[in-house]
């Protein structure tokens, strides 16, 4: 690391309309180097590698590439210049296959004209034998997990000869397991002299994979550490501008009795959906004032556990029994479930919780609307106060209750599916990744109104990749793989390798 | 602990948005507000604005602006009023995403069926306005089942059921028109089914009275009630209207059968206005409706839209056939016209901010 | 918001309010007679709005030529024409548009009659004269009809057919009209007539294709499988006759079938010139009108005529490959 770096980003300022998105920053990247760019949503990590990524072009400040200032005209004009950007939601065509994605508007050319398809193959098989993904490059992109995907798109990058990968929150849906593989990638990629942009929420990776972090705060430079050696205090002090309480909670009050039973669930689906895994001897119980944590692999059926609870899954025949108060239970639907007290917290918050584009209100009171009905017309007072209620019950941040929910930071739009779910007055709350791509404050925020849930009775199902989230937050944890119950870890002996141990279906000690 | 700035400009994810697609963030809440409800009411502003130029650009005889006289006011209204009142249902159907191409088709059958059940069957006016009504209900209320339990997309199920309405028409009027004799003798059917072409005070055509009365019902319907909330949230995110408990198969039912009720009773005026049943009637009619809904300002993709533009967009393109009309504009050229309009429309939409 | 509601509230209950308190009445009584009509005489501008039910079809754009072209002739004549598209409604608004308009003579070409005759109605009873070309209206509120005989049209076809096209006989099939319609009724009526005299000659199928080509051809498609022995087809006009023979050609079978049509348009894809090419055996004149509208309305309006006659019938002329090229140029056809 001693010559100059590939890129140098000197003064970097950008302004959207009032709102200072950027503001006087210097960055580094350097051949061979993991460099974190760390900071709540809003802080300016975004735009900064828009500008850098050449998406937006209007910027104060220079960038040097090679020690050469350039000037991107457009994304294009980056990916000339060696910088190529792997975005959180992947840019990939499902309905094409592997090679095809890869070579997208510049596919090999036969003699005629034609796309070389066997080349383009071939090249692409190349690709992914180095990033060591054991995968066809016929295979349809749709067909993939979320983590092949992410390796396509790595390969995409490879063969368009990137120096510097910008990597933004690339295991926000990567299970434990494919997250390992993906560093090792990176550290084959880090060998190779490529220089890499970080982004992620999550410290613990950080301390692995980082040998830099960059932390910006309110759009400006807040310092940069050794993620290796500093801790995490300090850096989540960099991030907030503030000291930090325990973010995670501590024990609580003893469990009451027990709620949701299930015993030996099974779904045979009609019709087999590949990706689904439908449960296949699930047991487990969940008791009042009891946070009950879900792990497995990716492809274990966290998923589809929850949203059979739910009434929501694929349609198919059920068999085993499952109780809430000792009485049997079978939702044939959401609201069949919603009536006997269950909630549901999507993973997807913008695919399935939420209307982006209706108003912060509109959405809050969906589920709720029956009680906030006179023969069927709405009462806009009772509406509006009880969103002013919910929306500060729950802190949530939005300009008006009018907004629509697009705008909201993904924090905020979490927050507005939980007050959602809420007003239905659910006495069991099932959640799936609730603080997937939510910065730090409002992670903190959620794990507090969690405790405060279950202190006051309610009981949780919440399914997690985060291993650390599960281990602070939960009473138990129960482990699936493939769709089956293999341990059930009671808060003392949950550790992250006996949970990782389970979750590969791995010799399974059944503790209770 | 909290993320110190509400206004986050970038918490969409990277790459996907070019900041410069939200301009409206960076105006001043007033300003903001005034360009919002622009777009709100754009058709309103629309029609407004058509009926101004309408005005200047009317022919004038003896002193008089022909286009202003009540006559061709209550004439307007009155040619626009089936097209309305199918329109007002067809704007419930593309509210949640979807779309009904058979309203044309039902409007000819309900047209047969008024004309058949008073004609041949010597039946009175209640029960066989009842009887169409519970017809045309019925038919969109199946199209309506098979698209929210089978889910086949409802612009084939809907493609579908216009052939088999037609067909049911032909069947049952025997592929003639049947024409509307008025009397107390048999075959004949009872004077006051004439009313619907007839006028309140010789001022206010009938059927103009039924299309605002129902637009306003189903506007205030749209305004206040559960239901059209639910409307909205299977539109704007089926899945998430679905996980949040709403009913998503029964309202999707109910809006079918409220469009073919619609179109059932559009059926029913066009059979009173031109004293004759004929299965052939209608044919068209859903695209005249589905480009009011648009001109309107209902996103085709659902989730967004209001009745206020529906009925604004119908009296805009009433307004419009009628002053291209009397100004002899050539038939074509009223096409090209219509058309153009119609894209107009449109792209206003896509101008509009997305997010408000 | 509140006052938004309340407004409609208050909107709503005026419109109750107007619908209980008003009597209702019939249409047409209303705007009782403002006397449209201006004076007659000549050196003086007449505005003549022209109602044609549907441009797309070739017969109807022919009509609109000959009125405008008649016009023409006529000085201080200026014709305005509106195209209903096949469409009752629209028609009925066109109508009105006229009227609002203030033209001095209505000529209209009704879609259907039923749906029509109270706005025609409606027109005459303002003093605006009415000329109805090709189909009637209801009733006798109207200034004068003039249309061809469809039933002699029909009727001469069918004698044409039991004394030259099949004297010995044989199987014929009839592609008629839209259904409904008063010229498919009558030309098939008339056609029955017209072959009664030939007791051998069996009408073994009839199907409509509603006056298209197209339907033509796919109903022929259907009938040959249906009946493979058919010896003559008896189509309601000349492009369903023509679209009837690519059928037969399909088949294999143009030369052993004989096709015949009615309306002999004088326009390069009509049927005079199919006749003359040999497709069809014969075509029967089915005339416009326009020439005859226009006539009419220089007698009213020019002229002051007031007695002009109800009911004016046209004759019809048999066109074979004899006279075809004859009678083409007469027409005014396009070479």
């Amino acid at each position: 690391m001693t010559e100059r770096p590939l890129v140098r980003m000197t003064g970097i300022g950008k302004r959207f309309g009032g709102v200072q998105a950027c503001r006087d920053i210097d960055l580094t990247i350097a051949a061979g180097e993991v460099h974190a760019l760390l900071g709540e949503n809003g802080a300016g990590k975004s735009t900064l590698i828009n500008i850098l990524s050449g998406v937006i072009t209007d910027y104060d400040g220079t960038i040097e590439v090679d020690g050469r200032p350039v000037s991107f005209g457009g994304p294009v004009d980056a990916q000339r210049a060696g910088i190529a950007t792997i975005h959180q939601e992947l840019d990939l065509v499902a309905g094409l296959s592997i090679a095809e994605n890869m070579f997208l508007g510049r596919e090999p050319r036969t003699r005629l004209g034609g796309v070389d398809i066997r080349r383009m193959r071939r090249q692409a098989a190349e690709h992914l034998r180095t990033l060591g993904a054991d995968l066809d490059p016929r295979r349809l992109v749709g067909s993939l997990r979320v983590g092949e995907q992410q390796l396509v798109e790595i390969g995409r990058a490879l063969s368009l000869d990137a120096r510097v990968l910008i990597m933004d929150e690339p295991t926000a849906a990567l299970a434990d397991a494919e997250v390992e593989r993906l560093f090792e990638t990176i550290k084959e990629l880090r060998r190779a002299g490529v220089g890499i942009v970080y982004i992620s929420h999550r410290m613990a990776e950080l301390e692995v994979i980082a040998d830099r972090a960059t932390v910006l705060r309110n759009g400006g430079l807040a310092g940069t550490v050794d993620p290796r050696t500093a801790s995490r205090d300090e850096i989540i002090q960099l991030m907030v501008g503030r000291s930090v309480d325990a973010l995670f909670g501590e024990g609580r009050n003893e469990p009451g009795k027990v709620l949701l039973d299930v015993r030996n669930l099974a779904v045979t689906p009609r019709r087999p959906t590949p990706g689904r895994t439908e449960p296949a001897g699930v047991d487990l119980t969940v008791r009042t004032g009891e946070i009950v944590g879900l792990a497995g692999l990716m492809g274990a059926g966290r998923t589809e556990l929850l949203e059979t609870l739910f009434g929501a899954g694929g349609s198919g025949r059920r068999s085993g029994q499952m109780t809430i108060d000792g009485r049997p239970y079978g939702p044939h639907g959401p609201r069949a479930a919603l009536a006997r007290g269950v909630a549901f917290v999507p993973e997807d918050r913008r695919g399935a919780g939420l209307m982006l584009e209706h108003s912060v209100a509109e959405n809050v009171v969906l589920s709720a609307l029956a009680t906030l009905t006179t023969l069927g017309v709405v009462r806009r007072q009772a509406v509006r106060r009880t969103v002013a209620e919910q929306l500060t019950a729950l802190a949530v941040k939005a300009a008006s209750p009018a907004v629509a929910a697009a705008t909201l930071s993904g924090g905020n739009q979490q927050k507005v599916v939980f007050a959602k779910q809420l007003l239905t007055q659910p006495r069991l709350l099932l959640l799936d990744e609730p603080t997937r791509g939510v910065d730090i404050g409002a992670k903190a925020e959620i794990y507090r109104l969690l405790h405060r849930l279950a202190d006051a009775g309610m009981a949780i199902l919440l399914a997690s990749s985060e291993l650390p989230e599960l281990l602070s937050l939960c009473d138990r944890v129960v482990v699936l793989h493939r769709g089956r119950t293999v341990a059930t870890l009671p808060r003392a002996s949950a550790t992250q390798q006996a949970i990782l141990a389970a979750a590969n279906g791995d010799d399974a000690k059944e503790t209770r | 602990m909290t993320p110190p700035n509400p206004t986050a400009v970038e918490e969409a994810p990277a790459g996907t948005p070019p900041p410069r697609r939200r301009p409206s963030l960076r105006l001043p809440r007033d300003r903001h507000a005034l360009v919002d409800n622009f777009f709100r009411f754009q058709s309103l502003f629309g029609l407004v604005a058509v009926f101004l130029i309408a005005i200047a650009v009317s022919p004038v005889r003896n002193g008089e602006n022909i286009f202003l006289s009540s006559g061709n006011l209550a004439n307007i209204v009155r040619a626009v009023s089936e097209i309305g009142i199918i329109a007002v249902g067809m704007t419930f159907v593309i509210l949640i995403g979807g779309i009904d191409l058979s309203v044309g088709a039902v409007l000819g059958l309900a047209a047969v069926g008024s004309a058949t059940l008073m004609v041949d069957s010597g039946m009175g006016i209640l029960p066989t306005v009842l009887i169409v009504l519970l017809i045309g209900t019925a038919f969109g209320a199946t199209q309506g089942a098979i698209v929210a339990r089978i889910g086949i997309q409802s612009f084939i199920v809907t493609l579908a059921g216009l052939q088999a309405a037609r067909g049911i028409a032909r069947m049952w009027s025997g592929g003639l028109g049947v024409p509307i004799a008025y009397g107390d003798g048999p075959k004949e059917a009872p004077e006051a089914f004439s009313l619907l072409s007839g006028s309140i005070n010789g001022v206010l055509p009938v059927p103009a009275v039924l299309f605002i009365a129902i637009g306003i019902g189903a506007l205030l319907v749209l305004r206040s009630t559960a239901f059209a909330r639910h409307v909205y949230a299977i539109g704007g995110n089926e899945k998430a209207a679905r996980l949040s408990g709403v009913p998503v198969r029964r309202v999707r039912i109910t809006v079918f059968a409220i469009s073919g009720l619609l179109a059932a009773l559009a059926g029913i005026i066009h059979a009173g206005q031109l004293n004759q049943g004929s299965p052939n009637d209608g044919s068209g009619y859903e695209l005249d409706a589905i480009a009011a809904v648009v001109i309107g300002g209902t996103s085709l993709a659902g989730g967004s839209g209001s009745m206020g533009g529906t009925i604004a967009g119908a009296l805009l393109l009433g307004i419009l056939n009628n002053i291209l009309a009397l100004n002899n504009i050539d038939a074509n050229v009223q096409l090209v016209v219509k058309g153009l309009v119609i894209v107009a429309a449109a792209a206003l939409q896509k101008l509009r901010p997305r997010i408000s | 918001m509140r006052y938004a509601r309340r407004a409609v509230a208050v909107l709503a209950l005026t419109v109750l309010a107007t619908t209980t308190a008003c009597s209702v009445e019939k249409a047409g009584d209303g705007n009782g007679g403002t006397d449209a009509a201006a004076e007659c005489g000549s050196g003086k501008e007449f505005l003549i709005g022209m109602s044609q039910a549907n441009n797309a079809e070739p017969y109807r754009q022919v009509m609109n030529d000959d009125v405008s072209n008649a016009a023409k002739d006529v000085p201080g004549f200026k014709v305005v024409v509106s195209d209903a598209a096949q469409d009752n409604s629209k028609q009925v608004a066109d109508v009105e548009n006229f009227i609002s308009q203030g033209i001095n003579l209505l000529i209209i070409s009704p879609n259907e009659a039923k749906p029509l005759t109270a706005v025609v109605k409606k027109a005459y009873d303002q003093g605006i004269p009415v000329i109805v070309l090709d189909r009637k209206v209801e009733g006798d509120a109207y200034t004068a009809f003039i249309g061809g005989d469809n039933v002699a049209i029909g009727k001469a076809a069918g004698e044409y057919y039991a004394k030259t096209l099949l004297p010995q006989g044989g199987k014929v099939v009839e592609i008629s009209g839209l259904p409904g319609s008063t010229p498919a009724a009558e030309r098939a009526q008339g056609f029955r007539e017209g072959v009664a005299s030939n007791p051998q000659i069996q009408i073994v199928a009839s199907q409509t294709a509603e006056w298209l080509r197209e339907k033509g051809q796919s109903v022929m498609d259907a009938m040959l499988k249906a009946n493979p022995d058919i010896n003559a087809v008896y189509a309601h006009n000349d492009p369903m006759a023509e679209g009837a023979y690519l059928a037969a050609k399909a088949a294999g079978k143009e030369s052993t079938i004989k096709f015949t049509g009615i309306d002999a348009l004088p326009v390069p894809s009509g049927g005079i010139k199919a006749v003359e090419q040999g497709r069809l055996q014969a075509t029967f004149q089915y005339p416009t009108g326009g020439r005859e509208a226009i006539d009419m309305a220089k007698k009213i309006l020019v002229d002051c005529q007031k007695d002009v006659p109800k009911t004016t019938t046209l004759g019809t002329t048999q066109i074979t490959k004899d006279n075809a090229a004859q009678v083409y140029t007469q027409l005014g056809g396009k070479q």
